[in-house]
């Protein structure tokens, strides 16, 4: 037996009305399965809230102010009076078209005279920006990365030079590229990787080379890793850091599961998933004394170890 | 008992199409008995409607009639100026531009698919091969409009009251940033919008005019490490192993290059002014890299690597 589906609030069926009717009343007729794919309802929600407007209305309510029915599987919508427009984008809903917008415009392949420019030019007008200026986004491209992206879309399969920092070495591999993505100021580039026989995420600033081999290859159908939550698993370890208030950026640019309210010097305690222990040790490098790792206690030894091993460097000259 | 979006929508109806604002008694009265009859709870049904429209974004108006027999009575209505989207009559193909462009940066948001939705786009796709995740901070929308509409706002950055002419917003390295003026400082000012404490607000007619010609990219450094940088940008010179010498110079440039070493090391100049972004930099080649000169620099990072090392 399948569960009854939860009863959706008030608020939220007439907010999809809202956005539904003005469509339909363009559209004049279309069927159910249509409008229930386009505002993610099922067929059932759709029909049950059009018969529900359909009685709505103004005093004296003899009147039909909004005409719908459904007629075999098909809305039909006739003159329409109330609710024609759709309701004014609010602040959120307008930062958001504005700042995907942008991003979008951002990224390898993007047409500077498509409908993307053209739409947000529009709608640039319609908030009040008088120039793009207000609201700019930068995502600097590595060099390599429109040659990986038009892998991605292509099912290309390449030949690559990789640096990899947790081993510190360069190796050559063949990957098919998936998906390229940017994230907290980094692009990346996941691939079915021909070495490890899996889906792997490369960050795209360390691949050194990449040439096509010719070949056109079937994408796996290996799960991909969501961006923007692709480091940040539950199998991973953790480790807890004691982070100074000139410390407090890790928050930003990493995912923490947990922070602690500050103390009186300011100092906050973090949990983060760390996914490959050569990154702990940069970042504890990098933030030097405005932190302190807490837990795991054996990986401070590796910190220490790997400071050491610069400045005896440094010693040498 | 009728039902609550039924009732919702025929208050929605009357408050848009009424041509004087009404009070909730007018407003019971033409809803024939959907209120309830007792003052108390007509009230309380009325004002949680009223919340509830105006979470979904309605902008009720009211106001308090002055004098006369009904004076002090609260009336409501709609302007449909400010109720309707308007003035955006995007064409097909654009409305569905703008629908990919949220799908590749912001896939699961309930309020860009609700966007979409009002522009006539439709159901937000969940995956794009190319794609660029845009970090989320609640500021965010308020400091957007109040670019646009140019007023004023105020927040508390590093313990300090601000008071801020917000000029533009910027996107760069993974961090929004926001650029303006800032009245005590007298100057131009730079903050991280992740570092604002509390709430932004508009100062409600504080006004400005924004330079011409603008533009937020210019008034941050494209490379951290130049971040308060004045004419002379101070640089220092840096060794680079062979290894990760090839990365580096395509990160740097090849201007930056000074020396190339037989054994395929190189010798590059690189802005320290600001040092924390340098030291960070440095720190990414691990025991590949070295500071040659200036002696103060090298000093510094030695030291800094000490405090980690002992």
């Amino acid at each position: 037996m399948t569960p009854r589906p939860k009863p959706r609030p008030a608020e939220e069926r007439l907010r999809r009305l809202l956005v539904m009717l003005p469509w339909l009343m363009e559209r004049g007729e279309v069927p159910v399965s249509e409008v229930a794919a386009r505002f993610a309802l099922t067929e059932d929600e759709v029909v049950l809230d059009l018969e529900l407007i359909a009685m709505c209305g103004l005093p004296p309510f003899v009147d039909e102010l909004i005409d719908v029915f459904v007629d075999d599987g098909v809305i039909v919508v006739g003159v329409p009076r109330l609710f024609t427009r759709p309701l004014r984008l609010n602040s959120v809903e307008a930062f958001e078209l504005l700042a995907s917008g942008r991003a979008a415009m951002e990224l390898p392949g993007a047409d500077e005279q498509g409908p993307l420019a053209r739409g947000l030019a529009k709608l640039a007008t319609a908030l009040g920006e008088d120039d793009t200026a207000g609201v700019r986004i930068d995502l600097d491209r590595p060099p390599l990365l429109d040659r990986l992206a038009a892998a991605a879309t292509a099912s290309e399969e390449l030949l690559i030079g990789y640096w990899s920092a947790s081993r510190d070495e360069t190796t050559e591999r063949r990957i098919v590229p998936r998906q390229v993505f940017a994230d907290r100021g980094e692009w990346y580039v996941s691939a079915d990787d021909d070495r490890s026989g899996t889906v792997r995420t490369f960050r795209a600033d360390r691949v050194l080379s990449a040439e096509g081999t010719g070949r056109i290859v079937a994408p796996s159908d290996a799960p991909l890793p969501t961006p923007g939550a692709w480091f940040d698993d539950e199998s991973v370890r953790r480790a807890v850091i004691r982070l100074a208030p000139a410390a407090r950026w890790v928050i930003e640019r990493y995912p923490v599961d947990q922070v602690s309210p500050p103390n009186r010097r300011g100092w906050v305690t973090v949990r983060v998933p760390v996914a490959s222990e050569q990154w702990l040790v940069r970042t504890l490098l990098r933030l030097g004394p405005d932190a302190e790792l807490v837990e795991p206690a054996e990986w401070r030894t590796d910190v220490a170890a790997a400071a050491g091993l610069v400045l005896a460097r440094y010693r040498r000259s | 008992m009728t039902d609550r979006v039924e009732r919702l929508t025929n208050l929605l109806a009357l408050l848009l199409e009424t041509r004087e604002p009404l009070s909730l008694v007018q407003i019971a009265g033409q809803m024939e008995s959907q209120y309830p009859d007792g003052q108390s709870a007509r009230r309380a049904a009325f004002e949680r409607d009223k919340a509830a429209l105006r979470d979904i974004g309605v902008p009720i108006e009211q106001e308090i009639v002055p004098g006369g027999e009904y004076a002090g009575q609260t009336r409501y209505w709609i302007d449909r100026g400010r109720y309707e989207l308007r003035g955006l009559e995007l064409d097909d193909d654009e409305a569905r531009a703008l629908q990919v462009a949220m799908a590749a940066t912001r896939p699961g948001s309930t309020s860009g698919q609700e966007a979409l939705w009002k522009l006539g786009a439709g159901a937000l796709d969940r995956s794009a091969a190319i794609s660029a995740v845009l970090p989320d901070l609640p500021e965010l929308p308020v400091l957007r409009e109040a670019v646009a509409q140019r007023v004023a706002v105020t927040f508390g950055y590093r313990d300090v009251a601000r008071e801020v002419d917000p000029w533009g917003l910027l996107l760069r390295d993974g961090f929004w940033y926001l650029v303006g003026f800032d009245h005590a400082r007298g100057e131009r000012r730079t903050y991280r919008i992740d570092r604002i404490e509390g709430e932004v607000s508009m100062i409600a007619g504080r006004t400005f005019e924004r330079p011409d010609g603008f533009d937020p990219r210019d008034a941050l450094p494209a490379d951290p490490k130049q971040i308060g940088a004045v004419d002379e940008v101070p640089t220092a010179r840096v060794r680079i192993d062979a290894p990760r010498a090839a990365a580096a110079e395509a990160d740097l440039g090849e201007a930056r290059v000074a020396i190339r070493h037989p054994d395929g090391a190189i010798d590059v100049d690189v802005p320290c002014a600001n040092l924390p972004a340098f030291r960070s930099w440095l720190i990414g080649f691990l025991e590949h890299a070295e500071v040659i000169e200036p002696a103060d620099v090298r000093d510094h990072v030695i030291a800094w690597l000490e405090s980690v090392a002992s």
